[in-house]
């Protein structure tokens, strides 16, 4: 995958990307809300 | 004329960097504001600050000359403090840090620990560390700062010094941490443009494609020397041989060391007690990682590249061009890069120094100025109210004496204090600072004792191991040497090569824990009685 031959370094880049599509995608779901325990604070 | 408008955009900068701190200082009424921006900042800012207070010079120029010389193994790192660093921090760590310290209405780091655990002796323990400690891991900062600046303006190393550091220490001691914030927020612009370009620039040169150039580097590693390979490198994409010395060093001391330490950075840490609600730590978590996708990703997959390119064009790999794992980076940008974006490259370095440098400032000066100070005072109203100008003071002494660390190690110095000082700050944050930190968050039967104690495990076993078994300090600094004759007491096996992290950590989550059950015991036994 993506040229490279050793699974412990395409892994890398490949977990790179999902963390990255998944933080945009927890900050879009998450952008507008507060934590319950703030409501209660 | 190329000079000219090196000089005028480097001028517009510092103007920028002026312009802001004196923002930050009209808007700083409260020793709540100089420490936490007032509690209310805003979230892009956050988490553009946290971003750039992560990144150093040496994450750019020193980390990516690791890549270059090892190869693209150090993408762990980049994914660690992308995973670790903001997603577990922001979201695990920084939604009950910022929650518990609003409801502690604590400004500081040490000041949330301490009044947590209900103890102004932890408070001042961990204030006393940062102050002890950070000064010297400040000096290593300071210098790549300066040396950047030396090359820019082409003057002396002493007035390159002196320049620096009175720019970082007005907009520090002026703004508080609203100045500190918004500068850091615009040099994390300048570093993720820097970087985007930088990527394009270096594909553009090389006429290849992503996976192609990866292949290309892969087909390199016959070209691997023997003395690397005899430490375990195996090629520029692939990981050290398992159990290697090389493999160690990167694991436990880049990896775990890096990656894992900076979850308890005092620095970091305070930056989410800067906002005032849940959902703006949310908003931050993407713009953190991206931030670091492009800044540390991609300074870490160009150095690995730079092999591929110096051998197309000189027939040698990037450490057999310069020599030295920290000049391969400024070397291989001034080679693939345009004149002009030189300039930009330039800001990029020291903005990623200043950065980094002014948040120390601030921490240091807190922890000496509000914890330290404020404990002894102990809060008195007369007191309070010149508490910002008891913190600033204690600003100017940590900025006095960082700086006249780094003028009397000079500039040719190779003493080993600098980087043992920081592999004992990232040390002592993981191993001292951060089994506590987590207790504080989720453990609710973790007592002040267990706390206290874990610290002090933390900090012991971290300066023993640097002294006698981590070869690296060991054998720089020298008193194993002359104590008992040999660089490392423990010489066999690869324990020497294993990051003090991976073993003081452990023992003080131990120690946390069984002390806590212990103490608890006890005083629940006192209750019943």
């Amino acid at each position: 995958m993506f040229g490279i031959s050793d699974p412990a370094i395409w892994l890398v880049y490949l977990l790179s990307i999902i963390c990255t599509i998944g933080s945009i995608i927890f900050g879009i779901i998450y952008w507008n809300k507060d934590d319950k325990n703030d409501k209660e604070d | 004329m190329e000079n000219f408008y090196t000089y005028l955009i480097v001028m517009i900068y510092f103007l920028s960097i002026a312009f802001l701190g004196y923002l930050g200082y009209k808007k700083t009424h409260s020793s709540k504001d100089f420490l936490i921006g007032g509690g209310d900042m805003n979230p892009i800012v956050m988490a553009l600050s946290y971003g750039a207070t992560f990144i150093s010079a040496s994450a750019i120029v020193g980390f990516g000359g690791v890549a270059a010389t090892f190869g693209m193994g150090i993408q762990w790192l980049m994914f660690l403090n992308m995973f670790v660093g903001v997603v577990i921090a922001y979201i695990i760590f920084g939604r009950p840090t910022r929650r518990i310290g609003a409801k502690l209405k604590v400004s500081s780091f040490a000041e949330f620990l301490g009044a947590y655990y209900q103890s102004p002796k932890i408070r001042i323990f961990v204030a006393t560390i940062i102050f002890l400690c950070m000064p010297l891991y400040a000096a290593a900062v300071l210098r790549g700062g300066v040396f950047c600046m030396q090359q820019v303006f082409g003057i002396s190393f002493d007035l390159s010094l002196l320049i620096f550091t009175i720019i970082v220490a007005s907009y520090v001691m002026a703004g508080g941490m609203k100045g500190v914030m918004y500068t850091d927020a615009m040099q994390a612009v300048i570093m993720f443009v820097c970087m985007a370009i930088l990527i394009f620039g270096v594909y553009k040169s090389l006429g290849m494609g992503f996976s192609e150039a990866n292949s290309a580097l892969e087909n390199m590693k016959d070209k691997v020397p023997e003395s690397l390979a005899a430490v375990g490198h195996q090629g520029w994409t692939a990981m050290p041989q398992w159990g290697s010395q090389q493999w160690y060093t990167l694991v436990t001391s880049l990896i775990m060391g890096v990656g894992i330490g900076c979850l308890a950075q005092p620095q970091l840490v305070v930056r989410f007690m800067t906002v005032n609600s849940t959902k703006k730590l949310n908003q931050g978590v993407a713009i953190g990682c991206v931030f670091l996708l492009i800044t540390v990703g991609v300074i870490y997959h160009v150095g690995a590249l730079s092999n591929l390119y110096f051998m197309e064009y000189d027939g040698k790999i990037s450490i057999d061009m310069v020599n030295a794992t920290d000049k391969i980076i400024p070397y291989f940008v001034g080679r693939v890069m345009p004149t002009w974006f030189l300039t930009i490259f330039m800001l990029c370095i020291l903005s990623a120094s200043m950065s980094t440098l002014s948040a120390q400032f601030h921490t240091m000066g807190a922890a000496a100025g509000s914890d330290i100070y404020g404990v002894c005072s102990k809060n008195r109203p007369e007191k309070k109210d010149k508490m910002t100008t008891m913190i600033r003071f204690a600003v100017l002494i940590s900025i006095l004496i960082s700086y006249l660390i780094c003028y009397l190690l000079g500039e040719s110095s190779d003493s080993p204090i600098i980087a043992i000082s920081t592999s004992l700050f990232m040390g002592i944050c993981a191993s001292a600072f951060l089994p506590a930190y987590f207790c504080a968050l989720y453990w609710k039967k973790a007592t002040k004792e267990g706390a206290y104690a874990s610290m002090w495990v933390g900090v012991i076993i971290t300066i023993i191991l640097l002294i006698f078994v981590h070869a690296k300090e060991a054998s720089a600094l020298g008193i194993c040497q002359a104590l008992f004759g040999t660089d490392v007491l423990i010489s066999n096996g690869m324990l020497k090569f294993v990051d003090p992290i991976a073993i003081a950590f452990p023992l003080s989550c131990i120690t946390i824990v069984v002390v806590s059950l212990l103490t608890r015991k006890k005083e629940e036994n006192q209750i019943q009685k």
